[in-house]
């Protein structure tokens, strides 16, 4: 294995986390006047697990860590720029999503959507700006070392892998297609799991934003 | 009613011959697309619907396009929760068959746009099969 192999693999409780939130959903929606019914696009976890302290960069060089996460909502998407399939349908669905939740709710100066390369080798800082801003001017590229975005992805279980070969210019690169939410207190709260579409997106994400500021108060 | 069947045989060949001509190639495509894609961008995809409408079966072997420094059959595949691209070096379609390159899924990975393209603007792309033919596609592309 001559080639620098970056691995990362951390979807194991994935399924059980699934299965709880399915039922945590369930219970939420009997406790509540308000619909939160389970589906396969929303994933609710019972008990947010708070994410603890990393460190990314975002596309204007400014430190991204778990600070940045706080007082709002943040959807978290893994990926990288030269993926021509998945990344750019994905954007284009959470953009739309972001402009939906603005429209039908109070408005988005609470909800922020990050981007996150995986294969900072390739996806420098005014490559991810350029990248994302095509998707929404109000979009967030953020990327790190290795063991910068391990740290992340490790706490959400977001699995990717890079086989980045040196002097090669194009390398597979492997990752989540899913779509991680984090609360205003930085806790790991929801995934939205493909398919995606910003109709059903905007529309869970308003509900339980419902629920979560009733419960605050 | 006796000049009713020469009309309709003399329909039916005409047809026929039309259908023939048009589909010498043997192979249509519709729903051409390209994603309109961030400035800069090194890899973009294109999308289609492929009809093999001929009694035999076709196989996509390549593709090209002076748009691009080339393009590629590539397929996205999701595997233990990860999405990948897998290179496909040729895939069959059996006689009357479609198959749908869409997001996702199938597509034409293309690599390197020599100019930034914009939505409305045409890119064609040249299908080439194992039978020698070779199929200039224009493709659409869109936001």
């Amino acid at each position: 294995m001559s080639p620098k192999f970056s691995f990362m693999m951390t979807t194991v409780a994935l399924g059980a986390m699934l299965a709880g939130g399915w039922l945590a959903a369930l219970d939420r929606e009997t406790g509540s006047r308000a619909m939160l019914l389970p589906d396969r696009v929303m994933t609710v976890f019972p008990d947010p697990k708070p994410l603890t302290a990393f460190a990314l960069t975002d596309q204007q060089n400014r430190v991204f860590d778990v600070s940045r996460l706080k007082g709002k909502w943040s959807f978290l998407f893994f990926g990288y720029t030269h993926c021509p399939d998945v990344c750019p349908t994905t954007l284009a669905e959470l953009a739309r999503a972001r402009d939906n939740i603005a429209r039908i709710t109070a408005g988005a100066e609470d909800i922020e959507f990050v981007f996150i390369s995986v294969d900072p080798n390739r996806d420098t800082a005014g490559k991810l700006g350029q990248y994302v801003a095509y998707f929404h001017p109000a979009f967030l590229g953020v990327t790190g070392n290795d063991a910068q975005i391990g740290n992340l992805a490790g706490q959400l279980g977001a699995a990717y892998q890079v086989a980045f070969t040196p002097g090669m210019e194009i390398y597979p690169v492997y990752h989540t297609t899913a779509v991680f939410l984090v609360d205003p207190r930085a806790r790991y709260h929801a995934i939205f799991t493909p398919p995606l579409d910003a109709e059903t997106i905007s529309r869970r994400f308003k509900v339980l934003r419902e629920l979560e500021g009733a419960k605050a108060t | 009613m006796r000049w009713r069947r020469p009309v309709l045989v003399g329909l039916i060949l005409a047809l026929t011959l039309i259908s023939a001509a048009r589909g010498e190639a043997g192979v249509s495509v519709d729903d051409a697309w390209v994603r309109e894609s961030p400035p800069g961008v090194a890899m973009m995809a294109a999308y289609m619907a492929l009809r093999n409408n001929t009694p035999r079966p076709q196989v996509l072997v390549a593709a090209s396009s002076s748009g691009f420094e080339a393009v590629m059959i590539h397929r996205t595949i999701v595997k233990d929760g990860m999405a990948g691209m897998a290179h496909t070096p040729q895939i069959e379609l059996a006689p009357n068959a479609r198959l749908i390159f869409a997001p996702g899924g199938y597509h034409l990975m293309l690599i390197n746009p020599k100019q930034t393209l914009r939505a409305g603007d045409p890119v064609v792309i040249n299908l080439e099969f194992r039978s020698g033919l070779v199929l200039p596609v224009a493709f659409e592309v869109r936001k």
